[in-house]
């Protein structure tokens, strides 16, 4: 088992299987359960089966070298796009994501279409269609970490298999984690640090993006796979210091909003006044 | 057209980023190619992380400058 592969894909997956799990909640409570659960099953089920053959065909073809570089690339993209997103979040720029007005708003969205009858176990095409997207899109992001991040951990075709293994074991498990718990709170999940866990994720896709990108290039980090550990604590030095920096920034831009709204006010007032 | 801005929304999503990445990359293929540039191979891992966080720091700063919030 790669413990690393393991908790990145748990944790990123965790927070897609949320954001699926509201869509799925909104269509079994308003739709029906049955045209809901198929959706969400059917969804897995390509998703399973894209990491089965990308996956495969990743590990048996292509040079570890070219997918480290590749890969590394890739990640560092992906890895960015949520650490910046995360950074917005926190700084207060950017809302943070809310599960129950995404409910709320979906779930008017399918009443202003129609009567549905939430007791009917009849199918219905169109809650399965908005369940089997809403997994399938979000489910995405998961398998392309477990492809990428299980590919590219290892070092050898061997442990690249155990490597896809241990990341889609991670997945699984937060996928089993929070349908056990939404299926018996029945609501959204919204305790769940969403941000938190981007923020987490982001660090440690940007960190192994940095590592592989660079070991693509023949980069001698030192201190070899301890270098991990100095990329993360760095990233993670630098985005605290971005969150403050951005905190100030919005607090100087409120301010200044502030203050045009008084300025016409009181130019008003000195008008009036002869 | 489409299908090619779904895939850079799914995998970045801005074009700071993109830039910035592409340029550190840039940089790190012509240091470990061009002759000239070799002396400064020891410092490719150095380079990669300055142009990291200098994209991190570009994006957030267009977002941060954009518009007001």
């Amino acid at each position: 088992m790669q413990w690393v592969v393991f908790t990145a894909a748990f944790f990123a997956s965790a927070v897609e299987f949320v954001e699926a799990f509201t869509i799925v909640l909104v269509v079994g409570v308003t739709v029906n359960w049955r045209s809901a659960l198929l959706g969400a099953l059917a969804a897995t089920a390509t998703l399973a089966v894209l990491v089965a053959t990308l996956g495969v065909a990743l590990v048996q073809w292509v040079p570890l070298d070219v997918l480290r570089l590749v890969v590394g690339i890739l990640l560092l993209l992906f890895g960015l796009k949520w650490l910046k997103n995360a950074i917005l979040r926190y700084s207060g720029l950017k809302a943070v994501h809310d599960e129950d007005a995404i409910y709320e708003e979906t779930r008017a969205q399918l009443r202003a279409r129609g009567q549905f009858d939430a007791s009917s176990s009849r199918f219905d095409l169109f809650g399965f269609l908005l369940s089997y997207k809403s997994v399938l899109l979000e489910g995405l992001e998961v398998a392309f970490i477990v492809i990428t991040f299980g590919v590219s951990a290892a070092t050898s075709t061997v442990s690249r298999s155990s490597g896809i293994a241990s990341a889609a074991l991670g997945a699984l498990l937060a996928g089993l984690l929070v349908i056990l718990v939404g299926a018996l709170v029945r609501v959204p999940l919204t305790k769940v640090p969403e941000n938190t866990l981007k923020f987490v994720v982001g660090i440690m896709l940007t960190t192994f993006g940095t590592f592989w990108t660079g070991e693509g290039f023949s980069v001698a980090w030192p201190l070899a796979d301890v270098f991990l550990l100095i990329l993360a604590a760095i990233y993670l030095c630098a985005a605290f210091l971005l969150i403050a920096w951005l905190k100030q920034v919005k607090k100087q831009q409120q301010a200044r909003a502030i203050e045009n709204q008084s300025a016409p006010t009181t130019a008003q007032k000195q008008e009036v006044i002869p | 057209m489409k299908i090619i801005k779904a895939i850079y929304n799914f995998i970045v999503g801005d074009m700071f980023i993109l830039i910035g990445i592409a340029l550190t990359v840039t940089i790190l293929v012509l240091i470990n190619n061009v002759s000239a540039l070799a002396s400064l191979k020891g410092f490719s891992g150095l380079f990669l992380v300055i142009g990291v966080l200098g994209s991190l720091v570009a994006s957030l700063s267009r977002e941060a400058f954009s518009s007001p919030r």
